[in-house]
């Protein structure tokens, strides 16, 4: 039994990181553009469905690793340019559900309606008590770690992630600082599209993709979002992983809908009663 | 009583037209009317609680699904006849509605769009996982009995022209309802929470109240709108739960132009004909209901007949 929950518990840090990775970006856009992005979860999977393809026609998953989140943050541009720029919450809404409506039906009529699979770059395993762990699901939390890592740093110690910050914190006085608000709508776009998108990437090997996987996981990336407190984002990152792990432990007990239902259940009790989030501190 | 006619007219002109729509129809064209008078239902009663209250919800698939299992339940389990079974389907919704503002209308904006959304993926999960009860995602298909059966006269939705009928029966009395509501002095206590929540709380009004009622009545014509559709389908699924469907309501209310009633009607209207014209040339008509959702949300906010009205009272 022990062992059993040692694996879920590994396949919740994993999934955990995962999903963080998207509420990350999801929180980051909301909190500066005043944007809840609905079609986030299909640009996790537009990244998920360019891996597949990258790999089946170029076999290098490093090299999706990279190209398929730079591809989707220049997405990400031209979607803030053209559909997204300076709009209201109710409109936001409308207009991602309709790019998301268009992101998936442009995937299905390309990539096809038929999940897929693909394998990992390598096969090695590693003994977990009697188990051999996949050391390719180590990595991907791993390199959901390393991203979430980076984009701290980016954030706090470059001069971009200042402005974003900053932009965020109060939008006119950053304006008159003489703060390009538009350059930073637009990378912030950019950098969430991107992680939602690295998201899918390290994905891949682990699920099954189609055109609908997008709709699966935004739910849990919310979650986390509210969870952690909007625009508070180590909250997001931690509640990403927690709920990971709690679904992961859950679902060794119960089937992974019960554990759903549960997190859901859990995740209206925060909105009502700390509707800042579990990890805010109210001041004033 | 001239302005109360130019009020009226259209209403009929309309009324007359839907009316007299089967005899010159295909019998296909008439269905799919019929199936958008019903989804239209589900887009009003969204309108009063988005449009008129001011709160978006993006989880009206609840009170849908609700209502679709309401009559198929009161049907095959409970053996009741089709109008009882269709009150306790509106009724049902009422009670989830009920329950679920409760919390939610205390809430505001984004917060409130969200706990929408998460409500209506509870019971979507707990659909899936009492497939028993409910089908699944593969749903359940049942036998829809006659709507009257009273004195040797027999109305069944078998016949393609009572169940026509019956719809159009259906939505006109409820867009007379929502109308009512809209213009009466609750409908004004409504406009005022969408328009100022501080001031109309200030001036004595139970906000959370008036917002609970709003939501339930809201919730109440989303059950009728899904019992209809299951029983146009003769069919119930967990997929009428999902929060896609609730997205589709958004959407239709949104292009066809928010706090006008009207506006749902004309964007199911064209929005589900355009998907039925195109889907038979092309497999991926979401793509076009998604970029027409955004170039209307874009280029006109107040939706079509918004747009309509500005171009008519400018000339």
């Amino acid at each position: 039994m022990a062992e059993i929950l040692v694996l879920h518990a590994l396949n919740g840090l994993v999934w955990g990181l995962i999903t963080a990775l998207i509420a990350l970006g999801l929180s980051i856009i909301f909190g500066l553009l005043d944007i809840v992005n609905v079609a986030h979860g299909d640009l996790f999977m537009v990244g998920a469905v360019l891996a597949w393809y990258l790999v089946r026609y170029v076999d290098n998953f490093w090299l999706a690793l990279v190209l398929a989140p730079l591809a989707v943050a220049l997405l990400g541009i031209v979607l803030e340019r053209l559909v997204l720029r300076s709009i209201d919450v109710a409109r936001s809404l409308v207009v991602t559900f309709g790019l998301s409506l268009i992101l998936q039906d442009a995937v299905r009529s390309t990539f096809g309606p038929t999940p897929q699979r693909m394998l990992p770059p390598f096969e090695h395993t590693i003994p977990v008590f009697d188990f051999n762990y996949s050391l390719y699901r180590l990595l991907a939390a791993l390199i959901a770690l390393a991203a979430i890592a980076g984009l701290f740093l980016y954030l706090h110690h470059t001069k971009f992630g200042t402005w974003m910050r900053a932009v965020r914190q109060d939008r006119d006085m950053a304006t008159a600082m003489g703060i390009p608000t538009d350059q930073v709508f637009m990378v912030t776009f950019a950098v969430g599209a991107g992680l939602a998108a690295l998201a899918g990437v390290v994905a891949t090997p682990i699920t099954t993709i189609e055109f609908r996987i997008g709709l699966v996981i935004l739910p849990a990336a919310f979650i986390a979002v509210v969870v952690g407190g909007l625009g508070n984002l180590p909250g997001t990152a931690a509640a990403a992983v927690l709920l990971g792990e709690a679904e992961g432990i859950a679902s060794a007990f119960f089937s992974p809908t019960t554990a759903r239902i549960f997190s859901l259940i859990f995740m209206s009790a925060v909105l009502l009663l700390r509707p800042h989030g579990l990890f805010t501190r109210r001041t004033g | 009583m001239k302005r109360r006619a130019r009020r009226v007219l259209p209403f009929a002109v309309v009324v007359a037209l839907a009316t007299a729509a089967p005899f010159v129809l295909s019998e296909f064209a008439t269905s799919l009317l019929a199936e958008i008078l019903i989804w239209s239902i589900l887009a009003m009663g969204l309108d009063l609680l988005f449009g008129y209250t001011g709160m978006l919800s993006f989880g009206q698939a609840l009170y849908f699904g609700v209502g679709a299992y309401g009559i198929t339940l009161g049907v095959t389990r409970l053996g009741w006849a089709f109008l009882p079974s269709l009150l306790l389907a509106v009724i049902a919704a009422g009670v989830a509605a009920g329950i679920a503002g409760f919390f939610a209308v205390r809430l505001t904006w984004h917060y409130f769009a969200i706990i929408t959304i998460i409500f209506s993926l509870v019971l979507y999960f707990v659909a899936l996982s009492r497939a028993d009860l409910t089908g699944g995602e593969d749903g359940m298909s049942f036998e829809v009995p006659p709507i009257v059966d009273f004195g040797g006269v027999e109305l069944s939705v078998y016949e393609p022209l009572v169940e026509y009928y019956f719809v159009l029966i259906v939505t006109v009395i409820s867009f007379l309802l929502l109308r009512l509501i809209t213009r009466s002095q609750l409908g004004l206590v409504f406009r005022a929470l969408r328009d100022n929540t501080n001031r109309a709380s200030l001036l004595g009004y139970d906000t959370l109240r008036y917002r609970w009622v709003s939501f339930v009545i809201a919730g109440m014509f989303g059950g009728l709108s899904g019992a209809l559709l299951a029983v146009k389908m003769r069919y119930a699924s967990a997929s009428y739960l999902f929060w896609t469907v609730s997205g589709d309501a958004v959407i239709w209310t949104v292009v066809g132009g928010a706090g006008t009633l009207v506006g749902p009607i004309v964007g199911t209207a064209t929005l589900i004909t355009l998907r039925d014209y195109l889907s038979t040339w092309f497999e991926n008509h979401q793509l076009f209901t998604g970029l027409i959702a955004i170039v209307v949300v874009l280029t006109a906010p107040q939706g079509i007949v918004g747009l309509a009205r500005r171009l008519t009272t400018r000339s």
